[in-house]
């Protein structure tokens, strides 16, 4: 047999509020995994403050970096790229990471590789087991919801995307009415498992031919169901409030994404982001992906929790599928809030 | 020593390899909008043209603040990993001192400044003494509105005989009419005194004690407007900031 070489991937994420470093051994195994979270902080504001966020990332960056090689047992010499999320994302946020990984790059000579986040959050899955194609994946979080396809490990194209928030968003805008602390998913899903579907909020765009979705329209009814029964003093029980919110999204977003598989016959279902750790939403998927008929049947892949949320092992995984490609950047790379992937072709129609 | 010196505080983004205190070579990009993009390459061409590595650096040294809080971090975050990871010296020097040491002038009160809008500067005050180890700071830099700036020069130079006051950096021109009722004999800095050189840090690190690349951080002389907001709203003291940062 030939002797392969492993690939060793020092990577970084700072787009948020969470700063991470991580060595991943060709592109699956998790060597090491840091992650420096300012969610105490941000909490005092009730979400994230972006020159906050700048703030805290430049505190530590240098001290996970030595972290995360130590904990992987490497030194810089077992590195053969370094990675970084370049957006989107928070411009000042994504900035530390960028410069860091890129001043690192030069003071070792080490090749850089610049990394889609979102990318980063769909190939979370490939830490877990090996991804065949072409797959779909459904990408969750606080700043995105979209259904991806895709074609290869580097190519990948939305189907499917939100016209206003996200469906993270509308968890933390609803939790801030209901006084939970941001970020407000995990209790929101703990509470949904107490309570009965009893408001039946309003499923937008569910019944539309498209893979698009909208959560502002919901979010306004839960609000207003709220406020008006607090008019009229009228206490209304938050676990079913919770249950009716959480049905609402869920619904959504399983029937926009089994009707994308249906069309696309994707060998690989993902799940991604930050909301992709709610376990009503993992439950409702794997349930929907069991009750397709037998031809239509395809692995499904649902990322470890603590690999939902933002880390840079999730960079580490994707950076290895551009490294094996030769997609590499130079000391020019800049932040790119605003990052997107490409849209699928029939959707440019 | 060989010392490799940026500045990303403002517009200007300026880098500079010196010879201890000689300046070997210094590039600037004036009105540069995009240090991200640009400050690593430039460093690369200096680098190039001199036949040198990031390794043969000595010490590398960095315009810590104030300034733009982006560009800042960009240029602190850069030296950082530099020094972390090649095990060199690392100084942060103050904006406003290289500033001030472009003027030469003895005897004069050199009051550096960066426009923080609104009528307030980010400025603090400086001397030039007979030692030579650059300007010495007799004004701390902070955030100041024009007004208190002004009344702080006119005592300093009255408790320290001082006739003749220059005032460099951005922003200053417009306070003319301002600085005047000072009635203190003025005059602003030139072109080329007004922007941050990077030679100058170099220059100045001479004297600096190195710091600990773990702990070099952004001189912002500002709290956030969040925190600020949230510290009046709740009367809770701030914390300092390792505290609200875990891993997990
Ligand atoms: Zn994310």
């Amino acid at each position: 047999m030939v002797h392969k070489k492993d690939i060793r991937i020092l990577a970084f994420e700072s787009s948020c509020d969470e700063t991470s470093t991580s060595v991943v051994k060709n592109g699956r195994e998790v060597e090491s995994l840091i992650v420096a979270t300012q969610i105490k902080s941000h909490q005092r504001f009730g979400g994230v403050v972006p020159e906050v966020a700048s703030r805290h990332h430049i505190e530590v960056i240098t001290q996970i970096t030595k972290e995360a090689l130590s904990e992987a047992k490497v030194t810089w010499n077992d590195i053969d790229a370094i990675a970084v999320t370049y957006g989107p994302g928070l411009v000042g946020a994504l900035l530390i990471g960028v410069s860091a990984a890129k001043a690192a790059s030069m003071a070792t000579g080490i090749p850089l590789i610049g990394v889609d986040h979102i990318m980063g959050h769909i190939m979370a899955a490939q830490l877990k087991e090996e991804i065949t194609y072409p797959a779909l994946a459904l990408q969750v979080s606080g700043g995105h919801t979209e259904i991806v396809l895709l074609k290869d490990p580097t190519h990948f194209e939305i189907v499917g995307d939100t016209r206003d928030d996200a469906a993270g968003e509308a968890y933390d805008k609803i939790g801030r009415v209901l006084g939970v602390n941001y970020p407000a998913g995990k209790t929101i899903d703990e509470w949904a498992h107490q309570g009965k579907d009893t408001f039946d909020f309003p499923r937008a765009m569910i019944k539309e031919e498209d893979y698009d979705f909208s959560f502002s329209g919901l979010k306004s009814a839960f609000i207003n169901t709220y406020h008006h029964a607090e008019q009229i003093n009228q206490k209304l029980n938050k676990y079913d409030l919770a249950a009716s919110f959480q049905a609402a999204v869920i619904d959504v977003l399983a029937t926009k994404t089994i009707r994308a598989i249906k069309q696309y016959q994707p060998q690989t279902f993902i799940m991604g982001g930050g909301v992709a750790a709610n376990h009503g939403l993992r439950d409702r998927m794997n349930q929907e992906i069991k009750n397709l008929p037998q031809n239509m049947r395809l692995k499904v892949i649902l990322p470890e929790l603590k690999l939902c949320g933002d880390n840079a092992a999730m960079i580490g995984a994707a950076a290895y599928n551009l490294y094996q490609e030769g997609k590499f950047a130079d000391l020019t790379l800049d932040a790119d809030a605003s990052l997107e992937l490409p849209y699928a072709s029939e959707m440019l129609q | 020593m060989k010392i490799l010196s940026m500045s990303t505080a403002t517009n200007n983004l300026s880098v500079a390899l010196n010879d201890g205190a000689k300046i070997i070579t210094e590039k600037n990009e004036f009105d540069q909008r995009n240090h991200s993009g640009h400050l690593d390459p430039l460093i690369d061409e200096i680098l190039k043209e001199n036949d040198l590595s990031l390794a043969e650096i000595d010490r590398f040294a960095v315009a810590i603040g104030p300034g733009s809080y982006t560009g800042l971090r960009i240029g602190v975050t850069t030296v950082k990993m530099f020094a972390s990871i090649l095990h060199k010296d690392v100084a942060g020097i103050s904006t406003l001192q290289a500033l001030a040491a472009s003027c030469a002038e003895k005897d004069t009160l050199i009051v550096a400044g960066i426009d923080a809008r609104n009528d307030n500067y980010f400025a603090g005050a400086y001397v030039n003494k007979e030692d030579d180890l650059g300007p010495e700071c007799v004004i701390p830099d902070g955030h100041y509105h024009i007004d208190t700036l002004l009344s702080a020069v006119a005592e300093y130079c009255a408790n320290n005989n001082l006739e003749n006051v220059i005032y460099v950096g951005t922003g200053f021109e417009k306070q003319k009419e301002a600085i005047k009722k000072t009635n203190i004999p003025f005059s602003f800095g030139t072109e080329k005194q007004n922007v941050v050189h990077g030679g100058l840090i170099g220059k100045l690190t001479l004297n600096a004690q190195p710091d600990d690349p773990d702990q070099l951080l952004p001189n912002y002389l500002r709290r956030t407007q969040a925190e600020i907001d949230w510290h009046k709203k709740t009367g809770e003291a701030y914390k300092p900031d390792s505290n609200y940062v875990e891993e997990v």
